[in-house]
């Protein structure tokens, strides 16, 4: 066994750029996931039986059922309702969507620990239920939900590998144009996994960084 | 009390001194507890009275000094100056049968009914058959009163009832001495008496019994003698007339008592 | 809704069933040996090979499940190590896996009060007897409920197994859709069959928490 470092230096500069699109699908997949987890999460405890169930049913779906499954379905069945979108838009939107289930869960508990004494105060102010939310209820959450969204935006960045069986061109679909060329699996994935490893260490160091901040503030 | 003078004492304590990292716990503790005798550590927290309580059973290795039971040095190979080797385990566990302990918290196996806590170790450790250590473990819950609770789990019985239970633990072994570090100070106030009332029952049938105890009442009426600690270090150790006497000798004493009885006027 | 077309391919779809279901199970099985004897070493280990497991956990977390899956299937014939795609795919479960339940084991570990194990010590019980009788048993209780979770990802994650061929469910299914041209319904019903995996596990998960719980409840 010869494990060749020349073969991972002639193709960093590939697979950095690949990691730009597992940096876009991951960040723009929890952008998603935040807006739209919210909203179900908000769904999820709403007293209205039925739309509590359908959030509930939701969650429990997208929480069942592989990622791989649903990038598959979103990037083959999307065509057939007439939504034709770029593959990196199908995926994002995937990744989004599935995530939203894990986001809207972590802010529940996030509320839950949220003091009920709080909304009694603001509705006894005759505060309305969307200000409540906007201002007092949603940026607590978030902020004690941090770590476990940290987490999930690390969770992402090993997810975005799947849109490579769709063929969209991230990390992990480079690394295995360029393992075609080059034969060299070993060297050109054991590099692929340094980068995510690397990504996620700075991320994880950057919610550790906004924590703090938020504790702070 | 001049009988027990002449025998040798159950538990000698000589030059005794414990450090956690630069903090000096105990310093230099001399003390000695005689058999059927009750002894109270009282004084301040953080004076070192649970540190020196559970150096005596080697919970915490202490690191100059001795500690020896009936005659036999308790957790090191050797006297004499450090360093110097831990007993094996299995010596140790020897010895830690000759003595029992309760616990501030209990400590009852939340997984194991209370027959089962009381049955683990003579099963286990003294390797009774099953059906002597049932007889066994019964007789001890019968003596703190818990005949009837033997089939309930921990989380199913008050405080006072699992500290009954923990001492019912202790007590089938048939230890030598019993140590007791806080008994009642996690117990709510009315559930205090009822553990209390065993430990006076038991020292009343003569086991030796080192207790380290916020309750002034048990100490003044139960105790033999009261060893008063302050930053580590013995302050005095005398009958508790003498220490809960209108005028106490020291100074430090009298202050911890004063602060003690304002603390408990209503 | 086609069927005959779900008859025709019913052999195959169970086969792959059977698949990812062996898959499954060994793989996480011996993930959680593997990741118990990791807890293990680093509660007792010595403080060296603490730091090499800490940096283990770490890197196997911090990276995809698939590129280990590549590393190991793609990349083991170049030190050696040819694997059927089953094996690689039971042996990157394994590895995948252990981290995760090293974890979930190690905070078991802390959540036992430390004055349980000390009168465990006061009345001369050993400690392997401690290990077995005390700490094991309690650490059930605080382990179930991360541990079914876990379990639950997995059953997901043997979906990326078809990537590097293993004749598995999600294999299985895509060969039938591409062969028929039909999409939608396989697809729907392969949705339908993960769901209920998951659904059944977690029902499973709860079934076992609330026995090993039993001892807390009031009465």
């Amino acid at each position: 066994m010869n494990f060749s470092f020349d073969v991972i230096w002639h193709n960093l500069p590939y697979m950095l750029a690949a990691a730009r699109w597992t940096l876009l699908i991951s960040v723009g997949g929890m952008a998603i996931s935040l807006v739209w987890g919210v909203f179900l999460c908000a769904a999820r405890i709403s007293r209205g039986p039925f739309l509590s169930r359908i959030a509930a049913l939701y969650i429990s779906f997208f929480r069942g059922v592989p990622l791989l499954v649903q990038l598959l379905i979103f990037y083959y069945m999307l065509p057939h309702v007439g939504l034709d979108l770029p593959a990196v838009a199908a995926a994002i939107l995937a990744v989004g969507m599935c995530s939203a289930a894990y986001t809207a869960e972590i802010l529940r508990g996030a509320l839950q620990t949220i003091p009920r004494g709080q909304t009694e105060a603001a509705l006894a102010l005759g505060i309305p239920t969307l200000s409540l939310w906007r201002r007092i209820l949603v940026p607590q959450a978030i902020r004690i939900g941090l770590p476990s969204l940290t987490n999930e935006l690390i969770l992402l960045v090993k997810v975005s590998s799947l849109a490579s069986v769709v063929g969209i061109g991230e990390l992990t679909r480079i690394s295995q144009n360029i393992t075609g060329e080059t034969y060299r699996p070993l060297e050109i994935y054991v590099a692929a996994a340094a980068i995510y490893f690397l990504i996620n260490v700075i991320l994880s160091a950057l919610g550790r960084l906004a924590e703090n901040r938020l504790l702070v503030g | 009390m001049g009988d027990i003078t002449t025998e040798q004492p159950i538990i000698e304590i000589r030059n005794l001194s414990k450090h956690f990292d630069d903090f000096e716990a105990l310093r230099d503790i001399t003390l000695d507890v005689h058999r059927s005798e009750v002894l109270c550590l009282i004084g301040p927290s953080g004076s070192g009275k649970s540190t020196l309580l559970r150096c005596i059973n080697f919970l915490e290795a202490y690191d100059g000094g001795e500690v020896r039971l009936e005659g036999e040095l308790i957790g090191w190979k050797s006297a004499g100056a450090p360093p110097r080797k831990p007993l094996s385990g299995e010596a140790l566990r020897r010895q830690r049968q000759h003595i029992g302990m309760v616990f501030q918290q209990f400590n009852l196996w939340p997984h194991l009914t209370a027959l089962e806590n009381v049955a683990e170790a003579l099963i286990h450790v003294k390797g009774l058959p099953k059906a002597e250590a049932m007889t066994k473990a019964r007789a001890a819950l019968a003596k703190v009163n818990l005949s009837d609770k033997e089939a309930n789990f921990p989380a199913n019985l008050s405080g006072g009832q699992q500290q009954r239970v923990a001492i019912a633990r202790a007590i089938a072994m048939e230890p030598s001495v019993m140590l007791f570090d806080e008994p009642t100070s996690a117990l709510d106030p009315e559930l205090v008496g009822e553990v209390l009332g065993v430990m006076k029952q038991m020292a009343a049938e003569g086991m030796t019994m080192v207790v380290v105890t916020h309750e002034m009442g048990f100490a003044a009426h139960v105790a033999d003698r009261v060893a008063f600690l302050e930053g580590g270090r013995l302050v005095t150790c005398a009958p508790p007339a003498d220490i809960f006497g209108r005028e106490p000798d020291d100074p430090r004493v009298n202050a911890f008592l004063k602060t003690y009885r304002e603390r408990n006027v209503v | 809704m086609e069927l005959d077309l779900f008859v025709r391919y019913g052999p195959a779809l169970l086969s792959g069933f059977g698949v990812t279901i062996l898959c499954w199970i060994v793989g996480s099985l011996g993930g959680l040996v593997l990741g118990f004897a990791l807890a293990c070493l680093y509660r007792f280990g010595p403080r060296p090979l603490r730091w090499l497991i800490q940096a283990y956990v770490e890197v196997i977390r911090g990276t995809p499940f698939m590129i280990q899956l590549f590393i190991l299937y793609f990349g083991g014939p170049h030190f050696g190590l040819l694997l059927t795609p089953v094996q690689a795919g039971i042996a990157s479960f394994i590895i995948y896996g252990s981290p995760y339940f090293a974890e979930i084991f190690r905070s078991g570990f802390n959540a036992i009060p430390k004055g349980q194990i000390e009168a465990a010590r006061c009345v001369g019980l050993s400690e392997g007897r401690i290990l077995f009788r005390i700490i094991l048993p309690q650490m059930l209780v605080p382990t179930t409920a991360p541990l079914t979770n876990f379990f639950i990802i997995l059953t997901k994650e043997t979906a990326i197994l078809s990537v590097v061929t293993v004749p598995e469910l999600l294999y299985e299914t895509q060969t039938m859709a591409s062969e028929t041209f039909t999409f939608v319904e396989p697809f729907l019903v392969l949705s339908l069959f993960y769901w209920l995996m998951v659904i059944g596990t977690s029902w499973l998960g709860d079934k076992v928490e609330r026995r090993v719980t039993r001892h807390l409840r009031r009465a």
